[in-house]
């Protein structure tokens, strides 16, 4: 069964919806910029890719919700309308969602307040939304989705993760469609501890550049709504691309570090090229992991180069643009991917401007490059050695 | 994930067990002893202070027994929640008689994660300012900690899947898992959940009413479909259960406990938190399990186990969706209301692949077919089929 892409949804450090996001990332415009939601005073990086105030005044969801639940229902929202689905149609579907912070960003706030009052505080409420499976319960209700529902955590993977176990779902017959996505929100837990790590850069990141420094975190949601090719086709709905095949696997080496070697990246790539049916040689562009940090770059090169060749795949960092969305990263990219093999147009890495004699690639340093490409992975990567990659094709 | 890898449907057989609970730890067996017994894990809590809480009551794992399935290296390293985690897949490794290795998946089910170092990150911080902040500690605040350093323990390299659900994480684990080897993405799968008590989380789930006596009058205690029941208590502990193709499992000559019939899982479309007690489920997981097992309604089952956890509108909703989907058939024959082992383990993450191992179990001896239902609320729902 072919899976096919109906519909798409972002919110992104560009602002609302999947045109605005589109539009931010080929002009090659960096959104990461100093942080004005939380306090960053005496940390060493004090920049990330936020969520334009303005934006969020617009999304239209009660305040009353997290930050990261409106994000999510205004990309959800955006999904299922660009899909043209109707309540009834979409009732039967399935719900993955990719989440980490959930809605720690209030929860942290009543932590703060309590703790440093020692006193009760109202804010208490905030932990009745501070898992993660908290986005699933408000999407799930508010769009009427009666399918099988599911929140995947695996750190920087999930929204990728979401998209393979949704697609999962479909092919399986448990659902007819599935609305798959991720989302995170920055948290203060996620600040501290990338700073902590040492592995934030105190200037926009540069993945793939020779002096990169680390990374920069961001916010986001994404979502795509995936349904058999036939039905997309029967039902007259329009098909942004297909959804070919995935890999999923673990390192078991590190908490924290990938194995040296990339093995665990090396085995996603192939498994989803083998799900897929095509050879390496089939692919033109992979939207990397690229997260900036030294090991990780090196490490994904590394791994490319086993799967493609040197020089045999086009790549780049959308985290160069829009940081480290964490559990949104993997579905903000596959966005990009599918758009880039719809309009024949490869999003650049920004920041890059010396690639590094270890990445054996053409990166597409800064600007954006018109290429008709059949076929694209997209890689995510995460702490406890999580590994999904996604291949995609045109429509 | 395409056809060609998953070519057909295999069938899906449980063939280990591993588990660390407030009755106690061990394969298969020690689980048996444990539910043959029915002594209740609940107690008054001894690992922390209850004084000013509105509850008081746990369902601890006793320390020695945890100690004695965790090596030294690995007591020092990991968090309390990975230590409960690791341990329950080597016990349920063992018990299969198999090793890790590329083509094992892992699935975790928790409820909260590693709450507690999530909360220790931030008391660094609030207490000492940037020095507080601790590296070691900060990866164990995403929930996939625990599901990492099970993988490293018995490397494991297939798919790592943590999932994050309130009620019936375990359940939903084990019903993922199955998927996996059943896609053909892994040939055999540790799934299950797990979680631990913690103080924090303790004490605010009291002052949210959350957790029994929920504000009401009636004693603390964990009575699921009671008249007086008055809230879940909370419990601590992992279980995971193997889960293989049956073809390989039978080829290697492993001890087949049961066989996974069925998984369906869904959602009953509810606001956050919510429990309204509709007895309208349109795409019932249960309808949809006993269907895809090719088996008719309520007399086809001889046992039912539900997520009841003594919370009162929770336990009203379960019964209702159940008598919808069984009828009065399911009345006659005993399946309503559901069994329930919330007042033997306390609520968290390994409580749904607790009734999934005890269903096995039960059919291994000649308990026939059982329906191991789940909800949680907000709306999640599951459904999974356990015979001989």
């Amino acid at each position: 069964m072919t899976i096919a892409i109906t519909g798409v949804g972002v919110v992104s450090p560009y602002g609302i919806g999947a045109k605005t996001f589109w539009s931010g990332l080929t002009a090659g415009a960096c959104a990461i910029r100093p942080i004005g939601l939380i306090d960053t005073e005496g940390f060493r990086s004090r920049i990330a890719a936020e969520v334009p105030a303005d934006a969020m005044a617009a999304l239209g969801a009660s305040t009353r919700r997290s930050r990261a639940d409106r994000l999510a229902l205004a990309a959800a929202r955006e999904a299922v309308a660009d899909a043209g689905l109707s309540r009834a149609e979409r009732a039967p579907g399935a719900l993955v969602i990719g989440a980490v912070g959930g809605g720690m960003l209030e929860g942290e706030e009543w932590f703060w307040e309590e703790t440093r009052t020692k006193r009760p505080s109202a804010k208490i409420r905030a932990l009745r939304s501070i898992l993660p499976y908290a986005h699933a319960e408000t999407l799930g209700w508010r769009l009427g989705l009666g399918g099988p529902k599911e929140t995947v955590v695996m750190a920087c993977a999930s929204g990728a993760a979401s998209i393979a176990l949704g697609a999962d779902l479909v092919r399986s017959g448990a659902a007819p469609l599935a609305l798959v996505g991720g989302v995170d929100a920055l948290t203060r837990i996620c600040f501290m501890g990338f700073n902590a790590l040492k592995l934030l850069d105190p200037e926009p990141c540069r993945p793939f550049d020779r002096q990169r420094r680390g990374m920069s975190i961001g916010e986001a949601a994404a979502f795509l709504v995936l349904e058999p090719l036939e039905r997309a086709r029967a039902r007259g709905a329009r098909v942004y691309g297909r959804l070919l095949g995935a890999g999923i696997t673990t390192d078991a080496h590190h908490v924290t570090a990938p194995q040296p070697d990339g093995e665990g990246m090396i085995r996603a790539m192939r498994l989803a090229l083998e799900a897929a049916g095509l050879p390496a040689s089939a692919v033109g562009y992979a939207n990397a992991h690229g997260t900036g940090t030294l090991q990780n770059d090196r490490t994904e090169a590394i791994a490319l180069r086993e799967v493609f060749g040197a020089e045999g795949v086009l790549v780049s960092s959308s985290k160069s643009l829009i940081g480290h969305c964490m559990a949104a990263a993997g579905s903000v990219e596959a966005v990009a991917t599918v758009l880039a093999l719809q309009h024949g147009l490869l999003p650049p890495t920004a920041g890059l401007d010396e690639t590094d004699p270890e990445v054996p690639f053409d990166c597409l340093a800064r600007t954006a490059r018109p290429a008709a490409v059949e076929h694209a992975i997209s890689n995510s990567f995460g702490f406890g050695g999580q590994n999904a990659s996604l291949v995609l094709g045109r429509a | 994930m395409s056809d060609a890898r998953a070519g057909g449907s295999p069938r899906i057989v449980i063939t280990g067990v591993g588990t660390v609970n407030a009755c106690g730890a061990g394969g298969r067996d020690a689980l048996a002893a444990a539910l043959a017994a029915g002594r209740p894990g609940i107690a008054p809590m001894r690992r922390f202070s209850t004084e000013g809480a509105t509850s008081r009551l746990g369902a601890e794992v006793d320390d020695a027994t945890l100690a004695a399935h965790v090596d030294r290296d690995a007591a020092r390293r990991l968090s309390r929640v990975c230590q409960l985690t690791v341990a329950a897949c080597r016990l349920a490794l063992a018990d299969a008689g198999r090793a890790g290795g590329a083509d094992l998946a892992i699935v975790v089910g928790t409820e909260l994660g590693d709450f507690d170092s999530s909360g220790g990150f931030a008391k660094g911080f609030l207490q000492r300012g940037i020095p507080g902040l601790s590296p070691m500690i900060f990866p164990n605040t995403v929930m996939n900690s625990m599901g990492a350093a099970a993988a490293i323990a018995v490397e494991a390299k297939g798919p790592t899947v943590t999932l994050n659900q309130a009620t019936v994480a375990g359940d939903l684990a084990v019903a993922r898992g199955a998927a996996l080897v059943r896609a053909g993405l892994a040939e055999a799968a540790l799934a299950g959940g797990v979680d631990e008590l913690c103080e924090d989380v303790f004490r605010r789930l009291g002052q949210l009413r959350a957790i029994s006596p929920m504000g009401r009058a009636s004693a603390e205690g964990c009575r699921p479909f009671a008249a007086d029941h008055n809230g879940p208590v909370m419990g601590e502990g992992a279980t995971f259960l193997v889960l293989e193709d049956a073809e390989r499992a039978r080829a290697r000559g492993a001890r087949v406990l049961a066989e996974l019939t069925g998984a369906s899982w869904g959602n009953v479309p509810a606001a956050p938190y919510s429990a309204p007690a509709t007895r309208r489920d349109r795409l019932s997981p249960v309808a949809a399990a006993l269907r895809a097992a090719g088996l008719d309604g309520a007399g086809s089952l001889d046992r039912c186990l539900g997520a009841g956890n003594g919370d009162p509108d929770l336990d009203e909703w379960e019964h209702a969706l159940l008598e919808a989907d069984l009828g009065v058939e399911g009345r006659e024959r005993g399946l309503l209301p559901p069994r329930s082992l919330a007042a033997l383990f306390g609520q968290h993450g390994g409580l749904g692949a607790l009734r999934v191992a005890a269903a096995a179990l039960e059919g291994h001896a000649g308990g026939g077919r059982a329906l191991v239902h789940g909800l949680a609320r907000g709306g999640c729902r599951t459904a999974l089929l356990v015979a001989a």
